[in-house]
């Protein structure tokens, strides 16, 4: 555990070097700032005014939720872009010939060097998504003086979507010892793939007569990770109601992310360096 | 004493794709290190040298065989709390200083706070790099990465330690820090196992020497074994003796005549040579010296090498 811990540690530090994510926090700080600057000019009053009385709590808080999503959600998507880019050089330059030497030289398991990693690039991720979301969930519940917890599930979601994303981009570290493969499936999962196969699976009968075909687009379907429904339905559904409107779209990613993480970690112990 | 490393019938054949033809880059290779003691795998390039000690630390796997350590096996990674090891062309993440790296490892290797401090400080002293210790890595000079490895290889006070290559780059009285360093290691017990086609320096600290070539462990033996010429020796005598005396023992034995007053003698064992000796002090002729006949490690390594060539061929 405490190698693990200590792997993650410098990982993190790593990250750091990383501009990439050093750029994300700048424009998330400088996004905040300029909603602060925004609201101070708003009048809040007015729009509460507005709400009738007895709809007024309801009201509110769809309004403020909406809000936050408005502005959260196409940050939350270019965090994910980016740190899929940061992080999927973790694993290579922990395999570089000379440092993997190193590492395996020390009292510490193949597998603990690889979950440290995993947890290093997903603790990046998570203090970056949280800086954003607990910042703009900040100002505009101040900005209200109404208090909605709810929102701050969306840190989760979103740390657990690149959660799932990552462990294929340590899958492909391992076993190319490169960056670039990884990469580009996970942007291909997350912003073709994934949509795609959820308006497919639906769409698909009026597409083709080919039972072979919706029987492939199905089964693709429940094999790859459901990032659009975790960033889309799920997370709305979680900021809106407090509620998970359904469970297979997370269950399915996660099975997935286990199952290619202890595949990893099963090559990775058997790999000659 | 106790055997520190075993290794049995070790077979490592790396399967190249694209159809070329596979590496065997060792073939059943037998060994065993003995504890306090300062062991030298010699070989050309490519003889398998690096490959054996990646086995023996469960870095690579064999393709048959197996390796022990302090009567372990590899898999169980917690007896490398007691290794040290310094790889060849070893990296380490570019934007850390020495001082970090050293923490980085000093903490994998489960060192606690306030002794790794201590230790870390002794260290970058020992190996002279305590002025750059806050410099980012990237900006090291080859021999000033070279003695990076060497302290952090020694963070955990190893009983064993692996060299690859250890002077590698580094100057001559950096070598001269280096040895002194191996040898203050081995006074305090530790076991080392070196790599290096550097022989005359491997010559100078070694116990036990191995010659590999092409995978094969062609010789082992101590430095001493290797390079002696046992029937050989060289005999000077004194200026004011009458040589004409010598001239007429040539017959007697396989005496050679190499300049004025130096003979070259083969003898079959040591009896013989007594008996030459009482001979010649019988004729009251003075020995100044007498000397065993020595080849280098190197002349040794070499007709080894063409030896093994020659087979192959
Ligand atoms: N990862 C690998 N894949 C395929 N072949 C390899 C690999 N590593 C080493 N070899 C081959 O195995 C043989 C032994 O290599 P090794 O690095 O052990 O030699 P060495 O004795 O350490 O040489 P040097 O003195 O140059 O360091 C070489 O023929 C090399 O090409
Ligand atoms: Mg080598």
């Amino acid at each position: 555990m405490r190698n693990v811990f200590i792997m993650s540690l410098f990982t993190f530090r790593e990250a750091l070097v990383r501009k990439v994510f050093i750029f994300f926090l700048g424009i998330s700080a400088f996004i905040l700032i300029g909603l602060a600057a925004a609201f101070s000019l708003i009048d809040t009053e007015a729009i509460t005014q507005f709400a009738n009385p007895e709809g007024k709590d309801k009201m509110i808080r769809e309004i403020i939720s909406s809000l936050q999503l408005i502005i959260v959600t196409p940050l939350a998507g270019l965090c994910l872009l980016l740190s899929i880019f940061a992080s999927s050089s973790f694993i290579p330059n922990m395999l570089e010939k000379g440092n993997i030497d190193l590492l395996l030289s020390k009292p510490v398991s193949r597998t603990q060097l690889m979950l440290g990693k995993y947890f290093g690039g997903i603790l990046v991720v998570f203090v970056n998504i949280a800086f954003l979301v607990v910042g703009v969930w900040s100002i505009i519940s101040l900005k209200f003086s109404y208090w909605e917890f709810n929102f701050l599930f969306l840190i989760v979601i979103i740390t657990f979507t690149f959660a799932v994303l990552y462990a294929l981009i340590v899958f492909f570290g391992i076993t190319t010892r490169s960056s670039i493969p990884g990469m580009m499936i996970a942007y291909l999962i997350y912003l073709v793939l994934s949509p795609v196969l959820l308006l497919g699976k639906d769409k698909i009968h009026l597409l083709t007569e080919s039972e072979i075909i919706r029987t492939l687009i199905k089964g693709l379907y429940y094999i790859v990770p459901k990032t659009s429904e975790l960033m889309g339905s799920i997370s709305l559904s979680l900021v809106m109601k407090a509620e998970i409107n359904e469970f297979r779209p997370i269950i399915s990613s996660f099975i997935f992310l286990i199952v290619i993480m202890i595949y990893s970690g099963y090559l990775f112990n058997k790999k000659n360096f | 004493m106790t055997d520190v490393i075993e290794i049995h019938k070790l077979t490592k054949i790396y399967s190249s794709s694209f159809g070329k033809k596979n590496i065997h880059a060792l073939i059943d290779l037998s060994l065993n290190v003995r504890a306090g003691t300062i062991f030298g795998l010699l070989g050309p390039n490519g003889a398998g040298k690096t490959t054996l000690v990646k086995i023996l630390l469960g870095i690579t796997f064999p393709t048959s065989g197996w390796t022990k350590i302090f009567n372990t096996a590899i898999s169980d990674y917690t007896i490398k709390k007691r290794i040290g090891y310094l790889p060849e062309n070893h990296k380490y993440p570019p934007y850390l200083t020495g001082e970090e790296v050293m923490i980085f490892f000093g903490k994998l290797s489960g060192i606690k706070k306030p002794e790794l401090r201590q230790k870390i400080k002794e260290l970058l002293e020992l190996v002279k790099l305590e002025k750059w210790k806050r410099t980012k890595v990237k900006a090291y000079s080859k021999g000033m990465m070279q003695r990076l490895g060497l302290a952090q290889a020694l963070l955990n006070e190893p009983e064993l330690i692996f060299l690859d290559e250890p002077t590698d780059g580094v100057d001559p009285i950096g070598r001269k820090e280096i040895r002194d360093i191996l040898l203050a290691l081995k006074s305090k017990g530790k076991t080392i196992f070196l790599n290096s086609h550097l022989l005359s320096e491997v010559e100078l600290i070694t116990d036990r020497v191995g010659i590999l070539n092409k995978g094969r462990l062609i010789r082992e033996g101590t430095v001493k074994e290797l390079t002696e010429r046992k029937e050989e020796y060289l005999i000077t005598f004194d200026p004011d003796s009458t040589l004409m005396s010598i001239e007429d023992l040539i017959n007697g034995f396989n005496l050679t005549k190499i300049s004025e007053l130096v003979y070259s003698l083969k003898v079959a064992d040591i009896t013989e040579l007594n008996r030459l000796i009482d001979m010649i002090r019988k004729k009251e002729v003075m020995i100044k010296e007498i000397i065993q006949q020595k080849n280098t490690l190197e002349d040794i390594f070499i007709s080894l090498i063409k030896e093994a060539e020659g087979e192959v061929k």
